[in-house]
């Protein structure tokens, strides 16, 4: 185990390359681009021994690890953005041809107008093609998450895709320290890709193409069936990681002092390092508020949330997207995930760091404030310079 | 956050503003600390202005946003002390580090704080780092910081530029080493009167439909201005090339044809003196 100061975009790099990924495909585009970058040093140096295949595009770069990732190999593909939306067709293909995929993608705004900030937009407009989407905090988690991510998409129960997201600049392009576990350590928590149920070449067997009604509801239902596995697989994957690094990012949801707490945050990614600052200080001052942070987006961890609301009365949920005519993609699950449990705290939806826009110790202070004064209006959109404006959930 | 020490830097493409920031967490890393350095990000062109932070501290720092009150303020180049608000948010007891000719008693900044002076074009230069017109300056910068604030020790740092900086190791290493000797450091001694913090993150209040319903003549390219063209008019033929090929539309005529740069709108990029046939337009460099 070495300490080493990187990007995130270099975290996922070294994640990949301890993966021992066997083929690669990437399009560049900012801020992703220093993750293939990197890949392809590593590539050309000899110490990764894959191949780099070089596209004209994103749609043929995920084409490129889908067709590899069906005859056996393990593939890594990063994007962002436009980038992610041109992919958008392929997405559904690698989910529903079963290729464990792993992509890291660096969350950007969407055009227009065009803006380069970290934003949500990206990859809540894939939420139902079948992927698994982690939201990464630190350039730790994200090597973490993607080695994590490996096991769980290549577990022949679920054998489905993974995207492991980080915001962008604030971890794409930001330096931290982050423990890189040693190769071998690696290669006992993620063996080589199990090669059962793919394409071998001199065997007649289709994938992918022409199916009547008869079949194709049942196809849909077993890609429903994997993702409803992945939550207790990802469970066991984390213990298994936590027994040799001492490292646990806390399953589907990690809760921050949110046990007796009266108001509780639900956030992802970076936004979430400053509301664990916030929540110190205002425990501090005798607040009971605490956090619960959203790892895993797809599968929605349902039960979770429910558990949450036994124990508090209160929960904002912060979105750093909106969903036009609905609201926020994670307030609208939690929502959903609430109407079916027995217990009904008072639900708040926060709209903040849009396109890059700072998520400051001040905005998480006034969110908490907003959810303990009592019902504010369903969904508010922080940090315009109108007071909050109300805007009715669809 | 009390303990964190946090360091701004401002530059402009090119000048490798992004890079110190990143050499400077490796140092303190390397001295023990926990670091975060992140740029802010905007235009990606050479010359355009740069904003990157570094924060220093014992523990994993809790906070993920720009820095808005810094303990130290370092510019790379002294002509963004007049186009940028690089002062803003610095604190009382904090240090404004500047790469100038000139010395820092004559520094016209808004804000009585410590102020250090280092002439990093020269020391660059002297290495061959960068060209005359656009020297890579942070390795001197840096060594100039650390001679003024001590943020990271020199064997830190130049164990940093020697791990990390991809080309001329020894070069830029020597340059730190003499940006550390060469700074030099005057005491705040008028009163002080409090900044400003500056607003986190411009809001404006947009018009329904297009982005941008100004004209871009209100736009002003010039703070990426680094030379300027010069035109020898007893040998332009009026042909109007300079004219049609300057991206940035900053060229008008006189009334008797020939060409006049607007200084609001030229950038530097220097496209005109390259275009021109007769080749009479001469890029000099800015006061
Ligand atoms: S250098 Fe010449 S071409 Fe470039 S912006 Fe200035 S006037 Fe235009
Ligand atoms: S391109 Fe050169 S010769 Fe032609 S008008 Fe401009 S300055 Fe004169």
């Amino acid at each position: 185990m070495t300490l080493k100061v990187m990007s995130g975009n270099y975290a996922q790099s070294y994640a990949a390359c301890l993966a021992r990924v066997q083929v690669i495909s990437a399009y560049p585009i900012t801020p992703q681009t220093s993750i293939v970058e990197k890949l392809a040093d590593l590539v050309a140096s000899g110490e990764l021994p894959a191949q780099f295949v070089k596209v004209e595009s994103e749609h043929s770069a995920m084409q490129v690890c889908v067709s590899a990732s069906a005859l056996g190999a393990r593939t890594y593909t990063a994007t962002s953005s436009q980038g992610l939306l041109l992919m958008h067709e392929l997405l559904h293909w690698a989910a529903g041809m079963r290729a464990p995929v792993v992509m890291g993608v660096v969350n950007r705004s969407v055009a227009p107008p065009w803006s380069l900030g970290a934003d949500h937009a990206d990859t809540m407009s894939q939420r139902d093609t079948g992927w698994i989407q982690f939201y990464a905090e630190s350039n730790q988690e994200v090597l973490d998450t993607v080695l994590q991510a490996y096991r769980l998409a290549e577990d022949p129960a679920i054998r489905l895709p993974a995207m492991v997201s980080e915001d962008a600049f604030y971890l794409s392009h930001t330096l931290e320290p982050v423990e890189v576990p040693d190769q071998s350590l690696v290669d006992s928590f993620l063996p080589a890709r199990d090669a059962r149920a793919v394409l071998v070449p001199g065997v007649a067997a289709r994938l992918g193409s022409f199916t009547g009604p008869q079949q194709y509801v049942e196809f849909r239902r077993e890609v429903a069936k994997a993702m409803e596995r992945v939550p207790e697989a990802l469970r066991q994957i984390e213990k298994d990681y936590q027994s040799l690094t001492g490292r646990f990012h806390g399953g589907p949801v990690e809760y921050y002092r949110a046990g007796d707490a009266e108001a509780v945050l639900v956030t992802m990614g970076t936004m979430t390092t400053t509301a664990r600052t916030v929540v110190d200080e205002m425990r501090a001052e005798g607040h009971r508020v605490g956090l619960a942070k959203l790892r895993l987006f797809r599968p929605f961890p349902a039960t979770e949330i429910r558990e949450l609301a036994r124990r508090t009365d209160r929960i904002g949920v912060v979105d750093r997207s909106f969903t036009f005519g609905a609201a926020g993609a994670a307030a609208t699950e939690v929502a959903a995930a609430l109407y079916s449990g027995p217990h009904h705290p008072v639900l708040s939806n926060f709209i903040v760091g849009i396109g890059g826009r700072e998520v400051t110790p001040n905005h998480i202070h006034a969110m908490f404030d907003r959810l303990l004064a009592g019902k504010g209006p369903e969904v508010q959109w922080m940090d315009l310079p109108l007071p909050p404006e109300e805007v009715a959930h669809g | 956050m009390g303990a964190t020490l946090e360091i701004r830097f401002h530059g402009r493409g090119g000048q490798g503003a992004v890079v110190a920031s990143e050499l400077l967490a490796q140092a303190a890393f390397l001295d023990g600390k926990m670091p975060q350095s992140f740029p802010f990000f905007g235009v990606e062109r050479r010359g355009a202005p740069v904003t990157a932070y570094t924060r220093i501290d014992d523990h994993p720092i809790g906070i993920r946003t720009s820095i808005t009150t810094p303990d130290i303020v370092v510019v790379l180049e002294s002509s963004l002390l007049r186009t940028q608000p690089v002062t803003d948010g610095l604190r009382e007891d904090g240090l404004l580090l500047v790469n100038t000719r000139n010395p820092a008693e004559e520094l016209m900044i808004p804000v009585p704080v410590r102020r250090a002076v280092v002439d990093a074009n020269q020391i660059a230069v002297a290495h061959g780092l960068g060209s005359p017109t656009m020297p890579i300056v942070n390795t001197a910068v840096l060594g100039a910081l650390v001679g003024a604030s001590g943020v990271v020790s020199l064997k830190a740092l130049d164990q940093a530029i020697d791990e990390f900086v991809p080309a001329r190791r020894a070069e830029n290493r020597a340059a730190a080493e003499d940006g550390y000797h060469a700074v030099h450091v005057v005491e705040a001694n008028t009163p002080f009167t409090p900044p400003v913090p500056q607003a986190v993150g411009p809001t404006l209040s947009l018009p329904e439909g297009p982005v941008a319903t100004l004209s871009s003549e209100l736009i002003h390219t010039s703070a990426w201005r680094t030379l300027r063209p010069v035109i020898h008019l007893e040998k332009c033929t009026r042909c109007n090339f300079c004219w049609k090929f300057c991206p940035d539309d900053a060229f008008t005529f006189d009334e008797k044809g020939y060409p006049v740069v607007r200084a609001e709108y030229c950038k530097g990029c220097g496209i005109c003196a390259v275009e021109c046939p007769p080749r009479v337009i001469e890029m000099v460099e800015e006061a």
